[in-house]
């Protein structure tokens, strides 16, 4: 299965989160951890810009792109 | 005495249902980490049993100051009851706070919130299964209405002791096992259970760390030694996997449906096109209330019709009826006198603007916009070094920057704390300060309040931008819920408006009449002329501003909106570029006592010191300069 980053994924698409990328902050893993966003969680992409915001069940999550670059994700 | 202590995610209505519970409003406010300090009331369905209100917490173990104080107030008080509020539309998350929460062993209650968004949106989830699974007693609420209070109420009674959500896998259960021991055996808390604590310990809190360390003493490194390199993220993910099976069980989500009017309209207000026209029709709509609605309308009728046209003269006849002595009635109703200058100008002056302004920034703020806009402001204000978040306390430095101050806490880093404190101090004016630069440029024109705010943002975005080179350190990416865009109910902005208005006029009066009467006494004393001649070449030389000006800014250094009032005083005798250029000057002058003593408080005196230092030549350097600029293009 092909990984793409969060980041690159375009709006209204559905995908899957595969993992996190090593780079990634660990202060930032554990607020995502905490907002409910881990390996293997369904999410939408709302928008790309200014920033990724993206919907979890029902939770809408705004991330920079610097950190939705460091998220994997499959299609779903 | 029995306490309950309130625990939970943030912006799940704590304090709205604190409110609901104690009949007390915590003024400080209602978006996501705007509690951030704990507050206690007596319940009003049982005065002798005391309620805490405690900042949301998004992790725990917790991370930052505000999280912190969550856990030093789990740690220290006597609570007998913990009512966990969360939110009904994400049981997920809300278990899994609720699976830590259940290991410190205290009686329980869970508040599922905002259980009407939940409908909604197709989420029915079967409480009274949840309730026997967690063995505990689980409420649904809608806060904001008064839904479910009776029943949480009749719950609070029978809190009970919940049973475990899970058990971590053998390696981990064994740390947490045998820390549990040691703990009970050298460091045992009163109320929390010692597995709760080690597991809090094994997840690296620091509170839990520095209660240990204080109560064990040198058996401290045998637990630090017992904890080795347990990870604590592996631990955080076991108790989120548990919450996900058990809010599986007990919830079902209907199929689909088209988004929500208030998704759609929640999407719209950051979008990359839309979210600018939606914010620029956000300022005119507050502008129009406050700057033309508050501050003119309401204030001729205060000033003029009111106080100028009835009382004031009422007043001082009746004073000097009565008092013969002459500089007594002077310090009552002269030109300095602490009924006509320090009650008129609070009463009159401030209050209506004040009032307004709390109302639209009620409104918004109940409305879940201002976490929006902390994707908007996210680009402008990386280039400060700071993050989004920092618009919560910015966009609340509008109303108050002493409170503001305080709320920085829910910031991640010291660097971000110090930063966004000293923009705030520099360039963001206060509310009573900004109704009335609002309404006195509102009463040259609309290019007038444009150069005004220009000139503001230009400060903000030079400041911020040396200041993100100047202070050490790297800037942390913004990573943040969005809560729903919700319909404000009028009864709370109300309410709210009234809580604000009550704190303000008791913070404002003493030192609105304390600064008249410093007034009178360096006018009686013959030092206001003196003074005013001597900062004559500076306001009337460099500003270019009338002489009288000086006295205004004499009194800006007891609040900066006491100045900006001074200046609306000499109203009509100064020119429209004067008008700008004093607003401007004294918009960017020293903040008021008030947050400089809480920025002291905050930050250490050296570097509020260095923070005046800084602020009071910047000030005039760009009043000077603006009005150089505008003299020139003027011409």
């Amino acid at each position: 299965m092909v990984l793409i980053p969060l980041a690159f994924v375009p709006p209204g698409r559905e995908v899957r989160v595969a993992q996190f990328a090593a780079g990634l902050d660990p202060l930032q893993r554990e607020q995502l951890a905490a907002y409910g966003l881990a390996e293997s969680r369904a999410v939408t992409v709302l928008q790309q810009s200014p920033m990724t915001v993206i919907q979890s069940e029902h939770v809408e999550i705004a991330l920079e792109h610097a950190v939705a670059r460091q998220i994997w994700v499959e299609r779903s | 005495m029995s306490a309950i202590l309130l625990l939970g995610h943030p912006n799940v209505g704590k304090s709205v249902l604190f409110h609901r519970l104690t009949g007390t409003y915590v003024t400080v406010s209602n978006y996501p980490g705007t509690t951030v300090e704990v507050a206690r009331a007596a319940a009003s369905f049982d005065r002798a049993r005391q309620l805490l209100d405690t900042p949301g917490i998004l992790t725990l173990p917790a991370r930052s100051d505000d999280e912190r104080a969550t856990v030093r107030a789990l740690l220290g008080e006597e609570a007998a009851v913990l009512l966990q509020v969360g939110d009904a539309k994400n049981l997920r998350r809300t278990l899994t706070l609720a699976a830590l929460l259940a290991e410190l062993g205290v009686p329980m209650v869970l508040a599922l919130n905002m259980s009407d968004e939940a409908t909604e949106r197709g989420v029915s989830l079967n409480a009274a299964q949840l309730a026997k699974d967690l063995d505990v007693p689980v409420v649904e609420t809608v806060a904001t209405a008064g839904k479910g209070i009776g029943a949480l109420t009749h719950a609070l009674a029978h809190a009970r002791v919940p049973a475990a959500l899970l058990r971590y896998d053998a390696h981990a259960e064994a740390s947490v096992c045998a820390l549990a021991e040691r703990i009970a055996a050298v460091a045992p808390h009163p109320r929390l259970a010692a597995r709760g604590l080690a597991i809090l310990f094994l997840g690296r809190d620091p509170e839990v760390e520095a209660w240990l360390a204080e109560r064990a003493g040198s058996a401290f490194r045998e637990l630090v030694h017992l904890r080795g390199p347990e990870n604590a993220a592996a631990l955080a993910r076991e108790r989120a996997q548990a919450a996900e099976m058990l809010a599986r069980s007990v919830t079902t989500q209907a199929p689909r449906r088209s988004p929500l009017l208030s998704q759609r309209i929640g999407q719209l207000v950051v979008h990359r096109l839309w979210g600018l026209p939606v914010l620029a029709a956000v300022l005119y709509a507050v502008y129009e209330f406050v700057g033309v609605f508050g501050a003119g309308t309401l204030v001729a009728l205060f000033e003029e019709g009111l106080f100028q046209g009835l009382i004031n003269p009422a007043v001082t006849q009746a004073v000097e009826s009565t008092i013969t002595v002459q500089w007594l009635a002077d310090l009552l109703v002269g030109p300095y006198g602490l009924w006509t200058m320090g009650m008129t100008y609070a009463l009159a002056l401030i209050l209506p603007i004040v009032g307004t302004f709390f109302v639209a920034f009620g409104i918004l703020e109940d409305s879940g916009y201002f976490a929006r806009l902390s994707v908007l402001a996210n680009r402008l204000l990386a280039t400060m070094g700071l993050n989004g978040r920092a618009v919560l306390p910015m966009v609340l430095g509008l109303g108050c920057v002493t409170m503001a101050t305080l709320t920085t806490r829910i910031l991640y880093s010291r660097r971000e704390r110090l930063i966004s404190t000293f923009l705030m101090a520099l360039a963001i004016p206060c509310s009573a300060q900004l109704g009335v630069v609002l309404g006195m440029l509102g009463s040259v024109s609309l290019a007038a309040t444009l150069i005004w705010l220009t000139s503001m943002l230009s400060v903000l975005v030079v400041a911020g931008f040396l200041a993100a080179r100047l202070v050490p350190g790297r800037r942390i990416a913004l990573v943040t819920e969005l809560p729903p865009l919700r319909l404000p109910v009028l009864g709370n902005v109300l309410k709210k408006t009234g809580a604000r208005l009550r704190w303000y006029l008791m913070e404002v009066i003493p030192i609105f009449l304390l600064g008249t009467f410093l007034m009178f006494l360096l006018d009686k004393a013959g030092i206001l002329p003196w003074l005013i001649g001597a900062g004559e070449p500076l306001v009337a030389g460099w500003l270019g501003l009338p002489k009288e000006a000086s006295a205004a800014f004499v009194m800006g250094f007891l609040r900066r909106d006491f100045g900006a009032t001074g200046l609306f005083a000499l109203g009509s005798r100064l020119s429209p570029l004067q008008t700008v250029v004093g607003m401007v000057t004294i918009t960017l002058f020293v903040p008021c006592i008030a947050s400089i003593m809480m920025i002291a408080r905050e930050q250490g005196t050296r570097v509020a010191a260095l923070m005046l230092a800084l602020i009071v030549p910047t000030a005039f350097l760009v009043g000077g300069a603006l009005n150089a600029v505008l003299r020139l293009a003027w011409s």
